[in-house]
């Protein structure tokens, strides 16, 4: 019986941590090209709410999520004009697209309050998902979280055995270096952002079309914010992201399940484990500064004239 | 070398606003040869480089390639047409392997291969006598390596003419050594290297052809093999005879203000040392010899043990406590635009780091006296630009240097230490500074430390030669005996009697 718990938990875990994965792995790649994105929430929020109507008007989920991806795409835009072009601060110009981000998506979103969309449903993987424990826990769930696994490996293999990988990761530690070499920095920068802001608009989109298949106000609550703490958690790599956000996933799925177990504990202490988590995740992961692969250049804008 | 030129550059001019950087500069890099391009800081070298390596545009004048005119409107074009440039900063991508480096920005396929790229890395590296681990990384290497990396990147490229930006000012005599060796192998196969420098001696021993700028005109052209001393490229340089002997009248020393006896620590053994007021010490010795160690204890930024250091007779730990140590205390460092000073800073507050005294009421800063001072003293050091709300990166290291002296003279400190002070400044400049350290210890005892042998004789009373941690000797400099000693003490060769004179 208490195998089948947490079994069952294990794989909601996998479930909540998704999102979660898709923004991290999103803000990486951004911050590996110097870029700071603080708007991550406000993307994410505005990929949820494209993929939804997309969904909704056209019948097809899928053309939904990859809507969405478009839309954080877009989106990060804004910073990358604010940033690559007028030389903003990356801290405002970010803090700036959650507030837009989250407010635009909460006053387009309002008709939509309540009303249900076309979403991804669970899909067993044939043979894997029949494997015990591991199958029940990975391998029965939505097509996007499968997606959600090829991305890590992709992203390392893009970053070390890629010359554009290579190049993105000089532009973020040392400009300078990158363009005596002959390689645009500014190009690799728009390159990490609208790639960045594609994958938080993917992170958006499974929230609202496979998470819960709803539109409701505020639907992300704090989940970019998380993947930004987790980008630091993560040491900037791409598979430590996934223990990242399956961490996290793990303590949102518990407290929902506790919740709804009826204990004792009020639910506001419960809602807040997430964000309490978070603090000790910085706190922990500032201790082994130096084994982390941070961007030297992370924050610092190129020179106009470079 | 029958072929036509690598690169001619013909007439270019180049003006920022009323300066005019470059003036009718035309200029020949060819096929297996050096040319050593001289000049003091802005001369216009680092404009005409720029301009080579695609950076800038000039007004006028041409570029050709193999007599074919081209124009390099961007860094890309002229990387690939092969012009390869060795910054004095380096850039390199700290946390990345050599490998990396070595292949960031090269066109080929989308994915790389690791091992053939590292063998690729150890081979060329190999064919011009350079030993390099291809997988380190950047950030664990020395200056020295580093530089054989930059330099890699530039003949993987197949650059064919690469501009050496003052190579060795970052180096160990014997890094130098090995950075000439590998400049023999590449002209050998043929590279056009252009060569920058201040070091005179250098640009005797490895160049072909030499240019010197001034004021952004090429003043004069030479075959290395006709130039019978460093003194005339000097005079070229500089427009007029150099004096780099200063006048040094011997002053009686009076009080003593540092007492180094048998200091062990940090490396260190058994250091003796004794400085009065109103002379010069002046210490040298290959960088990494303890010299760091002793300057940061003197200074306060590491702490002895014991009781081996006095400064103006008290006690290190008690001179440090004492109220206005730091009027006593005035230290020059190596890092001008690190150490010394902001860059992000105007003079004005520059001025006002470490000099508050008289220029504080409460908790509020007297700008405006403090101002009228900094004016008064820009005029008397002859600082440029005279303008007190320019930022200390805006002027050039010389002018800088000299604003620094300025600052820390002005509170008639009774100890000074001195480290570097002239590194990479142009000869007028040197003497400028010399001139005023030389004033300066009328008031106090100067310890300066220096790589520059020529620096310490000219103006130390006393040298001192520092080993591997160790005080090798300490002589007056009128004893010629042990002066023509020095090379050999510095190596670790001899050792004079250690004393403590």
């Amino acid at each position: 019986m208490t195998g089948e718990i947490v079994i069952a938990l294990l794989a909601a875990t996998v479930q909540s941590g998704t999102p979660i994965l898709f923004a991290t792995l999103g803000e990486i790649f951004t911050e590996k090209s110097g870029v700071l994105n603080l708007g991550v929430e406000g993307v994410m929020i505005l990929g949820a709410l494209a993929g939804f109507v997309v969904a909704r008007q056209t019948g097809n989920p899928t053309l939904g999520f990859f809507a969405a991806g478009l839309v954080g795409s877009l989106a990060t835009a804004i910073h990358g004009m604010v940033c690559l072009w007028f030389c903003g601060n990356q801290v405002v110009s970010g803090l700036a697209l959650t507030i837009l981000g989250t407010g635009l998506a909460n006053y387009l979103g309002t008709t939509f309050i309540g009303t249900a969309a076309p979403g991804f449903t669970p899909f067993a993987v044939p043979l894997l998902s029949a494997i015990p424990v591991i199958g029940q826990i990975f391998f029965q769930h939505d097509p996007l979280v499968y997606v959600s696994y090829l991305i890590p490996p992709v992203m390392w293999l893009f970053f070390a055995r890629t010359r554009f990988g290579l190049g993105l990761r000089a532009a973020g530690e040392y400009p300078a270096a990158a363009t005596a070499a002959g390689l645009n920095v500014r190009a690799y920068r728009w390159l990490g952002i609208v790639g960045g802001g594609f994958f938080m608009g993917l992170g958006g989109a499974y929230l609202s079309l496979a998470y819960t298949h709803l539109w409701t106000s505020s639907l992300t609550a704090g989940r970019g914010w998380i993947a930004v703490a987790l980008v630091i958690f993560a040491f900037w790599r791409p598979g430590r992201a996934v223990f990242g956000a399956y961490l996290f996933g793990g303590i949102m799925a518990l407290q929902l399940r506790l919740q709804a177990s009826g204990t004792q504990l009020p639910s506001s202490i419960l809602l807040m484990l997430p964000y309490v988590l978070t603090v000790i995740v910085l706190v922990l992961s500032s201790w082994r500064k130096r084994t982390s692969d941070e961007p030297a250049s992370l924050g610092v804008n190129i020179a106009p004239a470079d | 070398m029958a072929g036509p030129p690598l690169i001619r550059l013909a007439g270019i001019c180049k003006s920022f606003g009323k300066v005019h950087a470059n003036r009718d500069v035309s200029l020949t890099v060819a096929e297996g040869k050096i040319l050593a391009l001289l000049g003091e800081n802005g001369a216009g070298k680092s404009t005409l480089m720029a301009i080579l390596a695609g950076q800038i545009q000039p007004d006028s004048g041409d570029i050709f390639l193999r007599e074919k005119k081209v124009q390099f409107t961007s860094t890309e074009k002229a990387i690939k047409a092969g012009i390869g440039m060795v910054y004095q900063h380096f850039k390199l991508v700290e946390a990345m392997t050599v490998a990396e480096n070595v292949f960031l920005g090269q066109s080929g396929g989308w994915w790389l291969n690791w091992a053939k790229m590292h063998r690729q890395v150890v081979d060329l590296a190999e064919q011009y006598g350079m030993k390099i681990n291809p997988a380190a990384r950047i950030r664990d290497l020395s200056m020295g390596e580093k530089q054989q990396v930059e330099i890699l990147k530039l003949l993987h490229r197949k650059s064919t003419v690469l501009i050496f930006d003052e190579p060795t000012a970052v180096l160990t005599p014997a890094e130098a050594e090995n950075l000439f060796a590998t400049m023999k192998l590449m002209v050998g196969k043929g590279k056009g290297i252009v060569f920058i420098s201040h070091k005179l001696e250098e640009v005797m021993a490895i160049a072909d052809t030499i240019a010197i700028l001034r004021r952004g005109e090429v003043v004069a052209g030479m075959a290395a093999a006709e130039v019978t001393s460093t003194a005339e490229l000097a005079e070229c340089m500089v427009g007029r005879e150099v004096l780099l002997q200063v006048d040094r009248l011997p002053l009686e020393p009076r009080q003593m203000v540092l007492k180094v006896t048998d200091l062990g620590d940090y490396g260190l053994r058994g250091v003796n040392l004794e400085l009065r007021q109103g002379e010069i010490v002046g210490l040298v010795g290959v960088a990494g010899n303890g010299q760091k160690q002793l300057v940061e204890m003197v200074c306060g930024l590491r702490r002895p043990t014991g009781n081996s250091l006095r400064i103006l007779g008290l006690e290190w730990a008690r001179f440090f406590r004492s109220a206005g140590w730091d009027k006593a205390l005035a230290y020059i460092p190596e890092d001008r635009q690190g150490l010394a000073t902001c860059p992000g800073l105007s003079l004005i507050d520059n001025f006002l780091l470490t000099t508050r005294g008289g220029f504080v009421r409460g908790p509020w800063l007297l700008r405006q006296q403090a101002g009228i001072k900094a004016l008064r003293l820009m005029q008397e050091f002859d600082i440029r630009p005279p303008d007190l709300g320019a930022f200390a990166w805006q002027l050039s290291g010389g002018n800088l240097q000299k604003m620094v002296l300025a600052r820390e003279f002005y509170r008639k400190p009774r100890l000074i230490v001195a480290e570097q002070p002239t590194q990479g400044l142009d000869i007028a400049a040197t003497e400028d500074v010399w001139k005023l350290l030389l004033e300066a210890r009328e008031a106090a005892g100067i310890l300066l430390v220096t790589g520059d042998l020529a620096e310490a004789i000219a103006l130390a009373d006393r040298i001192g030669v520092m080993y591997n941690g160790e005080m090798v000797d300490l002589f007056a400099v009128d004893d010629a005996e042990k002066v023509a000693l020095i090379p050999q003490m510095m190596a670790g060769l001899a050792s004079g009697e250690p004393s403590a004179v």
